[in-house]
């Protein structure tokens, strides 16, 4: 098993599992991919896009239906997870209960037949770098869920694998915890210098640690970019939806000129910008709630007016929902004060209003 | 928020020094009072029993087991009869339900086929057995009929009778029993020690197997007390005068054919207490192996 490598590079892989009366669907459709050296990226999708599935697939749990994984130049879909040597965090942690935290941490070291004297330092070493020196004699059961998910961290991490893999590894956590967590993963990553690779539902969780997120949906890669990319220019409406693209307006097309897309419906028209090809008169624009603008000076292109129908409290600022003078109702995210029943006006720059077939 | 939940108005509970009863354990009573009734009064009564024999001192029917040739033996036969009954059942039962494990057609199809020797009852297992393994039997039968072995098979009225018997019998019973076991390990367990490095034996051998062991000593206890009472199968298909005359028959002679309840009671005792031995050594070797939950974490 080898320790280093340059690139880890997924070809078209595909798995296939029975369904409902027999037939099969894909979890997993062809996803291709390089992964560098150094790199953090994260698998991002809703609960069954074959996030999870494509981990699995990659560690070795799951065998392929099609396609191949090669390391460098060695392929390795065929080989056992046993032989792959890609260390893996679990979501629900996976720790031997029998062992002790430091026994399991030493089992990879064990089942690789390094000598018992060399273990103990690198165990020790593991232990430190997730902060956890004095719970090595404790039993799995008499740690909390974080002190457990950082001693699946350290088994993983010892073996010094090329990749590690993770499995939402902080789906279990309070938020307080999953941000310190989040924050100790990245550290960790840095400090190994290999390659992460990392499942989650949470955009939050891929945007602040990726260098690349790869979003799914339905097995199939929807968009593959660094952080700002995703965020900011999402490749369709669905992964726009999953951004935070909370409002969707279908309308209809009035006119396109260069990027520029001018939509109508009702008493409304909107210039937004075209992110793919549109193949009908029928156009969605998807837009973030806290890049609408309260206030519409008469000048501004883009505005729309309605009536405040909800307000949700969120601290720092409110989400506040609006009806407009057509019934289209819109989510806004603003620190401006207002009550349910108020006169609204908003806008939205033509630049951030982003046209998607419908 | 409940204005009781805020500091300085809430009451220390004075409840809690004190639990209040709880009616729910009347419940209990029918129970409790079946098993005073059922189990203990009937044991309390033999033990009593056993110490007032017809003649002599109240320890005269222990003296009498363990002096007389063919009373004091029967532990040793019975015993050379059910551990290896229970090692077989326990030793083979484990490595299939383990295979068995992922759940799918063959754990059910495997699970009814087993399920059925339980449901006959030892009387008929012996009753298919004198027909299939006798000397007359169809395994006699056929093996001549291919020229495999043209002696005579000798399977039924003698130790092997009964031992086969009891793997029949008790099979089953040790593989459901660790089926249940098994299937109650995460096994998201041996995959993060699969991607560990750990190969299929490995995992079996330390991650498993571990936290299997007090399973298996519990089902060895089970399996070993129900081979131990051995009763109708040393009758029906051993050889009870002789190499199966297992503590039961004794028992059963003592208080059936002599008429001499009080010994009948002694030997039922000792019955129980080498089984209580047997059990003992065997759940106290648990104490070496970790007992607890046997997942990995948050389900």
């Amino acid at each position: 098993m080898r320790h280093d490598f340059r690139e880890l590079k997924l070809e078209r892989v595909t798995r296939h599992f029975a369904g409902a009366g027999g037939h099969a669907f894909a979890a997993l459709d062809e996803l291709t991919m390089t992964i560098r050296r150094g790199e953090f990226v994260a698998l991002l999708g809703p609960s069954g896009c074959g996030k999870s599935t494509a981990l699995n697939c990659i560690a070795g749990l799951l065998s392929l239906s099609g396609g191949a994984i090669c390391l460098d130049e060695l392929r390795i879909d065929t080989l056992p997870p046993e032989k792959r040597g890609f260390g893996m965090v679990f979501q629900n942690y996976a720790l031997f209960p029998h062992m002790t935290v430091e026994r399991n941490v030493g089992f990879g070291l064990r089942m690789r037949g390094v000598p018992a004297a060399e273990i103990a330092p690198r165990v020790a070493r593991a232990l430190a770098l997730v902060q956890l020196g004095g719970q090595a004699a404790k039993l799995p059961g008499q740690l909390s869920g974080g002190q457990q998910q950082r001693v699946a961290i350290a088994r993983a991490i010892v073996i010094e694998p090329p990749l590690v893999l993770m499995d939402e590894p902080l789906s279990n956590l309070d938020a307080k915890l999953r941000i310190e967590t989040r924050a100790e993963i990245r550290r960790i990553h840095g400090e190994l210098g290999r390659a992460t690779i990392y499942v989650t539902h949470d955009q939050d969780e891929a945007l602040s640690l990726a260098d690349r997120i790869v979003v799914m949906r339905d097995g199939v890669v929807q968009q593959i970019g660094s952080p700002q990319q995703i965020y900011a220019q999402p490749a369709n409406l669905h992964v726009a939806r999953f951004m935070g693209y909370r409002n969707v307006l279908e309308l209809d097309v009035a006119g396109v000129t260069g990027d520029r897309v001018e939509l109508a419906g009702g008493p409304m028209r909107i210039v937004g910008t075209l992110r793919q090809a549109l193949g009908s008169r029928r156009a969605a624009v998807a837009i973030r709630p806290e890049e609408l603008v309260v206030g519409a000076p008469d000048n501004v292109a883009n505005a729309v007016r309605g009536r405040v129908t909800g307000v949700e409290y969120g601290g720092r600022d409110s989400l506040i929902e609006v009806t407009l003078d057509g019934g289209v109702r819109l989510l806004v995210r603003s620190d401006a004060r207002a009550a349910r029943g108020d006169a609204i006006a908003l806008s939205i720059p033509p630049e951030r209003a982003l046209v998607y077939p419908a | 928020m409940s204005a009781a939940a805020l500091p300085g108005t809430g009451q220390p509970t004075k409840a809690a020094s004190r639990p209040a009863f709880d009616r729910a354990l009347l419940l209990a009573i029918p129970a409790t009072l079946f098993m005073l009734m059922l189990f203990v009064y009937p044991f309390l009564y033999g033990l009593w029993l056993s110490f007032v024999p017809a003649k002599g001192g109240p320890l005269a029917n222990y003296h009498t087991f363990f002096t007389t040739s063919d009373l004091w033996p029967t532990i040793g036969t019975t015993l050379k009869l059910a551990l290896p009954a229970t090692v077989i059942n326990v030793g083979v039962a484990l490595p299939i339900a383990f295979r068995m494990r992922v759940r799918g057609r063959w754990q059910r199809i495997v699970t009814t086929l087993l399920v059925v020797p339980i449901t006959l009852g030892t009387v008929l297992i012996a009753e298919g057995m004198l027909n299939y393994f006798g000397p007359k039997g169809w395994l006699s039968h056929a093996l001549q009929l291919v020229h495999f072995y043209d002696g005579p098979i000798r399977l039924t009225h003698n130790y092997w009778g009964v031992l086969i018997s009891l793997v029949i019998s008790g099979f089953p019973f040790a593989f459901l029993l660790i089926l249940s076991y098994v299937t109650g390990i995460d096994p998201v367990l041996a995959r993060a020690a699969a991607t560990l490095g750990a190969g299929s034996f490995a995992r079996f051998r330390h991650i498993y197997l571990p936290l299997l062991a007090p399973g298996l000593a519990m089902c060895f206890c089970l399996a070993f007390v129900q081979a131990f009472s051995v009763f109708p199968s040393a009758v029906l298909v051993g050889a009870p005068a002789g190499p199966t005359r297992v503590i039961s028959i004794a028992a059963y002679q003592a208080a059936f054919e002599q008429y001499d309840y009080s010994l009948a009671s002694a030997i039922a005792m000792i019955m129980g207490f080498v089984q209580l031995v047997i059990v003992a050594a065997v759940l106290s070797l648990r104490g070496f192996f970790y007992r607890g939950p046997v997942a990995g974490g948050k389900g």
